[in-house]
């Protein structure tokens, strides 16, 4: 009999357990999502918002794609964590919730530069700033709220799930915008299309936010609220106080800053690596990692249960370091499986084929040449010469060397070489599973009740949008430095990955010297 | 351990007042030989977002670091 109500009240247990994570997992997904699309979309955003002629513009349009990732975030984490902290966790990450669908909404909503003029990459930057904001509290008040739920010993088993969140957040916009594309056509997407994903957000939002409002607060933070053991001010005693301090210097330097390199490496920098160093289409280069991610995020849970076994720390160190290892010879292989110079071209099979057309008050020159390889990959080069028809607009842009083609190189690969580059790309997503999959757990656990949502979000979000989110930018501009002039090819095209390199290995000394393998049963008080 | 975890500590101290002047320099080479508006919000943000970052809490970490802060977590 005693057997019986124990087995039952474990079931009811589990199933409510099972509840809290698909409630706080759907809209911490949809919250990804949202911050996700803007980024995809960065191009077509800066073409209808931002005017390349408008230097002020131009600036905007630059910090409005990085700023959130880089400054907005932390701030986030320190406004919605200490909230959190005061009011409760349940209420906290439903506002974040509302203002990030808000935030994505509105964007598909605000008419372009043509239509209000400066007003629109104003109103984009603030919406921009918003989403980030947003996204600063969501993460840690969706991994406290889980991880307060959770059993002692399955801690990193259950956290995992929201830690698939945010690459099924990405898989989500690219396939979005991937169908969406194909379904309007390229022109039509790029013209009004590319407002359907943005918009579609307020509809999942409301349902995160109806299932949201049905959860009740997390179990730990009622019974600290009734003993009236909440911290008067969680900002100060996160940060003022040397206890607490350390921690968040070690979870910064030892976990979060190498986690987020080989978190955006293993993603962002996989998808811009395909399309701008191997010229790979962006339809295939898209499917190419939205497949790897598919594959690669059961991954999460595997390694997040694994540490409720054998701790977080050495999954996460593993995966550091074979992601410090690997990450040159991985990235060569990519580039040798899309590299047209040791492949035998099929001459008979090239065309080139040239097309004039008069747009608005210029010539445009279009040539297209397609080239055919015996391995079966086609290169297409689209060659775009825009001219003014009006001669001295034309010889004042020919003095100044601004009549200069703009040139599109696009490499399909065949099928060996697509599956070669899933496997390249699935290597990485298996990394960022080992050091992302434990980590929530890893935060929850070295930070006290009373001011975990504070604390852990700050390293959470300066770890992964400050270090991670400058991988693109940092990477990028070390291959430039290696480029011997405008328009020729990148003496070293794996130069980029010097910088996540650098930051995983500080990180991994640290985590091996400074952090402890003994708190995945520890108790969460 | 213990020992080695101070050891260190002076080495996280002396990076993060090193990184400073090095970031400053490389700077201020690039934008010299190359004034582009590229070359200015890129380093903008590399010193006023990501080397504060890294320097102090570098500075910061070595220090608890050299005073055994570290010891008990085993």
């Amino acid at each position: 009999m005693a057997q019986n109500v124990r087995n039952v009240s474990q079931t009811e247990e589990v199933s409510s357990t099972r509840r809290v994570i698909a409630a706080s997992s759907v809209g911490t997904l949809i919250e990804w999502y949202d911050f996700y699309i803007f980024g995809t979309l960065a191009k077509i955003i800066s073409e209808q918002f931002f005017p390349k002629d408008n230097p002020t513009a131009a600036l905007l349009a630059t910090l409005a794609t990085f700023a959130a990732g880089f400054v907005i975030r932390p701030f986030g984490a320190l406004f919605f964590g200490r909230l959190g902290d005061l009011i409760g966790r349940k209420y906290t990450f439903l506002v974040t919730l509302v203002i990030m669908g808000g935030s994505t909404f509105a964007i598909g909503l605000v008419p372009g530069y043509k239509t209000i003029g400066f007003f629109a990459p104003a109103i984009v930057f603030i919406l921009r700033l918003l989403q980030g904001l947003a996204l600063g509290g969501e993460y840690g008040g969706a991994a406290t709220y889980v991880a307060e739920h959770s059993p002692a010993g399955q801690r990193g088993f259950w956290t995992s799930f929201i830690q698939t969140t945010a690459t099924l957040g990405l898989f989500l916009a690219l396939g979005v915008i991937l169908v969406v594309r194909q379904t309007l056509g390229v022109e039509t997407f790029s013209d009004w299309g590319w407002r359907i994903p943005f918009i579609l957000s307020a509809l999942l939002v409301g349902v995160s936010v109806f299932i949201r409002m049905r959860m009740s607060e997390s179990p730990m933070f009622v019974k600290m609220k009734k003993e009236g053991k909440t911290s008067a001010n969680p900002l100060a005693e996160s940060f003022k106080q040397k206890d607490n301090l350390k921690m968040v210097l070690i979870a910064l330097l030892g976990a979060t800053a190498g986690q987020g390199v080989v978190w955006y490496t293993g993603q962002f920098y996989a998808l811009s690596f395909l399309q701008n160093a191997c010229n790979v289409e962006f339809v295939q280069s898209n499917v190419i990692i939205s497949i790897a991610l598919l594959i690669g995020t059961p991954f999460f849970i595997v390694f997040g249960a694994l540490s409720d076994k054998i701790g977080r720390k050495y999954i996460m160190m593993a995966g550091m370091l074979i992601a410090v290892i690997s990450y040159k010879p991985i990235y060569q292989a990519m580039y040798d499986e899309a590299a047209l110079k040791t492949k035998v071209e099929m001459v008979d099979k090239t065309t080139v084929e040239t097309k004039e057309a008069v747009k608005g008050t210029d010539n445009v020159t279009t040539t297209v040449t397609k080239k055919t390889y015996e391995d079966g990959t086609t290169y297409k080069e689209t060659v775009k010469l825009t001219v003014p028809i009006d001669l001295v607009k034309k010889a004042e842009l020919a003095a100044a060397d601004k009549l200069k083609p703009e040139t599109k190189k696009e490499v399909t690969l065949p099928q060996n070489s697509y599956y070669k580059m899933i496997g390249f790309v699935l290597i990485q997503v298996i990394f960022v599973t080992m050091v992302y999959g434990p980590i929530a757990a890893f935060l929850v656990e070295i930070f006290p009740t009373r001011i975990r949502y504070t604390s852990m979000s700050l390293p959470y979000h300066i770890g992964n949008g400050v270090f991670g989110g400058l991988v693109p930018l940092i990477s990028t501009r070390l291959v430039e430095a290696t480029r011997p002039a405008p328009g020729l090819p990148p003496a070293d095209p794996l130069a980029g990955l010097m910088y996540p390199i650098l930051i995983a290995s500080v990180s991994f000394v640290i985590g091996m010297l400074y952090i402890s393998n003994k708190t995945n049963n520890m108790d969460v008080e | 351990m213990s020992a080695i975890k101070k050891m260190f500590g002076i080495l996280w101290s002396l990076m993060g007042v090193g990184i400073i002047p090095l970031v400053i320099m490389q700077a201020m080479k690039e934008i010299a030989a190359k004034p582009s508006e590229e070359n200015w919000i890129f380093w903008s943000i590399v010193i006023v977002v990501l080397m504060p970052i890294i320097s102090f809490s570098l500075i910061i970490f070595g220090v608890f670091a050299l005073k055994g802060e570290y010891d008990v977590l085993e």
